[in-house]
């Protein structure tokens, strides 16, 4: 692989492709990843999207995109991936699309989707060795309807649909795990607080081929209930109380790409987000907090 | 050219290659399977030149057949029944995406009960989508209505896909005498696929079938995919009379057999209408006056021409291969709604069979006629009527007994 | 908005009034214009959707009134009551915005952006926008309050209740100004505009969008109530941190690393605030920065 243009901060873009004038919310953690996903891509590109928040990026006639975008449904934007990059590679055997013209195929979805309804897609897709990236915002909710709990949702995790005094009973599914099982050129958790490591990572699924998927963990202002202003924060603790791990998988092996040198315990994290609140008061549910350190903690203890 | 004898999937696998379709998303369902896997043996062997990939869902396989042709590729897929169900998500979204391909689905009875015989209820599920319907009598219809089909849906003025639906086993299975097209003339009928503006490409970057907010924007985009499917109608008579001239067969929109003078006539699609024409052949013979009309176009709903066909016959038998839970025929509320208020109407009489490939022998045929001979005379059209016999009731009660008969001798106690 | 309108609707019905409210959002999205509407009558209420002839418009934040995409003047006629919250005398809005019909604004002070962002805003409109109706009663305003609020807590109710009062009884010199509409006669109504659509090229005619980046038009700038401002006097142009952190893309950093915010569209996050590391970047109140026009390094 040819020596990577971002190594430093100060390599990172200072101009930004993703147009502004998004429906967004104000501090979006998904919006903040996908800005700099797309400076590193660059506009050749198509966004195939599935249904949930981004699918408002775009609405007639606006779209933020320098290059292109294809809604398709909930269940099958990695299908509708499938047929763009099939066409396209048809078009080029076929001398009818000039190298130029060529586009990458990008999917982009939340967590419903990606965790979800559209499991399936994203399996076969990798089996057929499509040559595409995959890009999920994960809010850990279905968060375009109201912060319903998904797949994505975390234990304990205050939602639309779990709010009794023990929050979300359910835990959160691992997918970066299905996604290696499925042996893809690439599997990367990034971050919009970490910009270096992120950057680095979509460079490298760049530089590849095949099936390569991200999965962005995506601060929800509105979701998560905290002051947008707080976004870098709750990512950063994230990384640094170990909860959300940085890591890659690639010709089977799983690196971590950060690892926390002492780790903050996992209140400094969940106390800053309402929907934990109900850990904290009106009475502190150690219990439950000891839960799920134990559990960031026995995954620490496996993985390094 | 020589005829061959080819069964309606073989057929269809023709079609498909004559008109040199780029891309093949695929996923098995019977009847149908046998033509992708034609298909594949054609790209894999080089009679076809594209690729033919396997989806894990029709619903899939939908969005990956549109997506290609949003990407300036001529698309082909095929599914039925439940397949074509399991789509029914994107069947309705990709119209919309006013971009054209071709999807053959080969007509199976839908669950519940699931079967695997055909009827009609499939692909009238997907009337009110956006498809182009085209309807089969025959196989050669098939593989002609394929080539007709890529034409109209690529021309400007429609731009929409286009469902080619032939009855499963009835066609799909059966070996008719087939005439295949010279590939030369096939050509020169159907030139290559021009994107036009919609099509992905990095010098012309395109956002497509983009979220629309507001009810009067919506309405304008789903007004104008309407409106698009109307120009179908003139678009169909142009193209299938192009058709005819380089290839000697006419299949307009509508087939009227023997229906200049009639009296009465029966109204029903696909290939069991074929029967309907010996029917009418046996009834003119004993003095009625019977004739058939036959739409092949069913979106967009050929009003016109049927208004000109049927107003002043005395009586219409409307035979639908499907039924609406709660109201009846299908078939027969079109044809209602296109003939009510007309000067010189017809009676309607309803009549439901077929279904799960439910035969119509000679006898319902003339029985059907005599019906709507005396709805006529009296001025005053029956009930719907659901064609069953007491035979088949007696053949079912057997089947019954034994169904219920082990729960008896069991008991509830475990 | 919602709030208010939930108040007044409970309030109307309250007083035996058929009641329909609903909130209506804009872009869907925390931080986005919302407006809410509350229609009352004496009898069953069909019609249904967006009141296009108002009697009565409450607006809370009046950065908005002078936004046409904001749609806050639509369907306004010479009897509609215009109720603004706002620092400006009615007058002042008058001539503004040459309007023939009554302008009342909220006997409050303190800072504009401020009171548009404050809890029980919804309260008091609700309770500015009962007392101006005229038929409903303190008693009825105040069961309303306390039924849509209870579910956050004695405090907020008592809160809420104490401020929508105090402007309830303040407006007492306009109590009953607004009128009770009439429905309009057949031969009043102006025939539908009908067309025939014609039948266009799938280039227009699909939802897709031929050009890129065309979301700049939109002016999310309109979600701010604080703006983050730049003191390039501390800023370290690092060349990264605050534009990279920008959510939006709303904030470019020149060739001689000096960032520079989009006005145009930034929402008003204020991550960039929290995120630079000499803390440069302050959050001012949008009304005053309106007033007071940015310094950028000469």
């Amino acid at each position: 692989m040819k020596e990577p243009l971002i190594r430093r901060m100060k390599d990172l873009p200072s101009t930004h492709l993703l147009g502004a004038g998004t429906a967004m919310c104000a501090g979006c953690g998904g919006l903040g990843a996908l800005h700099q996903v797309h400076d590193v891509l660059g506009a050749k590109a198509v966004f195939v999207n599935a249904a949930g928040c981004m699918t408002l990026l775009t609405t007639y006639p606006f779209t933020p995109f320098r290059g292109s975008w294809l809604y398709t449904s909930m269940a099958s934007a990695p299908a509708g991936a499938q047929g763009v990059r099939d066409a396209l590679d048809i078009l080029l055997d076929k001398k009818r699309l000039l190298p130029a013209d060529d586009l990458s195929a990008v999917v982009l979805t939340g967590d419903g989707a990606a965790y979800g309804m559209g499991l399936s897609a994203t399996s076969a897709a990798i089996e057929r060795g499509l040559d595409f990236l995959y890009l999920c915002y994960d809010n850990e909710g279905y968060g375009n309807t109201g912060q319903q709990s998904s797949g994505a949702t975390p234990h304990s995790a205050r939602t639309a649909t779990s709010v009794g005094e023990r929050g979300y009973p359910g835990t959160k599914k691992d997918l970066f795990a299905i996604w290696a099982a499925h042996n893809p050129a690439y599997v990367a958790t990034v971050i919009g607080a970490e910009p270096l490591d992120l950057a680095r990572k979509i460079e490298t699924a760049a530089s590849l081929r095949g099936p390569r998927l991200i999965l962005a963990l995506a601060p929800c202002p509105a979701g998560w209930d905290f002051d947008p202003a707080q976004l870098v924060e709750i990512g950063r603790l994230a990384v640094h109380t170990g909860i959300f791990p940085l890591k890659e998988f690639r010709d089977g092996k799983i690196t971590h790409t950060l690892i926390p040198r002492t780790r903050l315990p996992v209140e400094e994290y969940l106390s800053k987000q309402g929907r934990f609140a109900h850990l904290f008061s009106p009475w502190r549910n150690d219990e439950a907090i000891a839960e799920i350190q134990a559990q960031v903690d026995r995954y620490w203890l496996n993985a390094t | 050219m020589p005829r061959a004898l080819l069964t309606g999937n073989a057929a269809a696998a023709w079609g498909v290659r004559l008109a040199e379709a780029d891309y093949v998303p695929a996923f098995p369902i019977t009847p149908q399977t046998e033509i992708i896997e034609t298909l594949a043996r054609w790209f894999d062997g080089g009679e076809m030149s594209g690729r033919i990939t396997m989806l894990e869902s029709e619903h899939s396989m939908v969005t990956a057949a549109a997506a290609a042709a949003a990407t300036g590729t001529r698309v082909f897929t095929a599914t039925s029944s439940q397949g074509l169900l399991y789509a029914m998500e994107m069947l309705y979204a990709v119209p919309g995406w006013r971009v054209p391909f071709v999807l053959v689905n080969v007509s199976r009875g839908v669950a519940t009960p699931i079967t695997l015989e055909p009827d009609h209820n499939d692909v009238l599920a997907a009337r009110d989508s956006g498809f182009l319907q085209i309807h089969c009598a025959n196989c050669q219809e098939v593989l002609d209505s394929i080539l007709i089909a890529y034409r109209i849906a690529e021309d400007p003025r429609v731009r929409l896909p286009a469902i080619v639906n032939m009855d499963g086993f009835y066609l799909s299975f059966t070996r008719e005498p087939v005439e295949i097209p010279d590939p030369v003339a096939a050509r020169r009928f159907l030139p290559p696929f021009a994107a036009d503006a919609i099509e992905f490409r990095a010098s012309r970057p395109i956002s497509q079938a983009v979220a629309v907010l507001g009810s009067s924007q919506y309405s304008y985009f789903r007004y104008e995919a309407h409106l698009a499917a109307m120009q179908a109608l003139t678009a169909y008579d142009e193209i299938a009379g192009a058709y005819a001239a380089e290839f000697g067969r006419h299949h307009p929109a509508v087939e009227a057999y023997r229906c200049d003078d009639a009296e009465f006539v029966f109204f029903m699609m696909g290939s069991f209408a074929t029967k309907a024409r010996d029917a009418v052949d046996r009834l003119r013979e004993a003095g009625t006056k019977a004739g058939l009309v036959r739409p092949r176009l069913f979106r967009p709903f050929p009003v016109d021409t049927l208004r000109r066909l049927l107003l002043g016959k005395r009586g219409v038998a409307v035979i639908d291969q499907n039924i609406s839970f709660g109201k009846g025929g299908v078939l027969y509320a079109e044809l209602a709604s296109a003939l009510y208020g007309q000067t010189g109407a017809p009676v309607l009489t309803s009549f439901i069979g077929g279904l799960g490939g439910r035969d119509f022998p000679p006898e319902e045929f003339y029985e059907m006629a005599r019906v709507t001979r005396r709805a006529a005379d009296e001025g005053r059209a029956p009930e719907p009527r659901l064609l069953y016999t007491a035979g088949e009731l007696r053949e079912m009660r057997k089947l019954q007994a034994i169904a219920l008969v082990e729960r008896r001798e069991l008991g509830d106690a475990p | 908005m919602k709030t208010a309108s939930c108040i007044l609707g409970d309030a109307f019905f309250a007083e035996g009034f058929e009641v329909q409210d609903a909130p209506r959002y804009g872009a869907e999205r925390r931080g986005a214009p919302i407006f809410a509407f509350v229609r009352a009558d004496r009898h069953a209420i069909n019609e249904r959707g967006v009141i296009t002839r108002p009697d009565l418009v409450v607006v809370a934040d009046e950065t908005l009134v002078t936004v046409a995409a904001a749609g806050v003047l639509q369907g306004l006629s010479d009897r509609t009551v215009l109720l603004i919250n706002s620092a400006e005398p009615a007058a002042v809005w008058r001539e503004r915005l040459k309007l023939a019909c009554p302008v009342v604004t909220l006997p409050a002070s303190g800072d504009a952006t401020e009171r548009a962002a404050l809890p029980h805003i919804g309260a008091i409109c609700a309770g500015a926008a009962a007392r101006l109706l005229g038929v409903i009663s303190r008693a009825s305003l105040e069961t309303a309050i306390a039924a849509e609020l209870a579910i956050h807590g004695a405090n907020v109710v008592a809160l809420n209740r104490e401020h929508a009062l105090a402007v309830f009884d303040a407006l007492a010199p306009q109590a009953g100004m607004v009128a009770e509409g009439c429905a309009i006669a057949v031969t009043d109504q102006a025939p539908p505009q009908w067309i025939e659509l014609s039948a266009e090229t799938a280039e227009i005619a699909a939802p897709d969008i031929h050009a890129a980046a065309t979301s700049v038009r939109v002016p999310t700038g309109l979600w701010r109530t604080l703006r983050p401002v730049i003191d390039y006097e501390h800023c370290n142009r690092c060349s990264w941190i605050c534009s990279t952190f920008c959510p939006d893309s709303a904030i470019a950093v020149e060739a001689d690393h000096t960032p520079r915010i989009d006005y145009d569209h930034c929402k008003g996050c204020l991550v960039c605030v929290s995120v630079c590391p000499p803390h440069a970047i302050r959050a001012v109140p949008e009304h005053a920065a309106v007033e007071e026009p940015c310094r950028a390094p000469s």
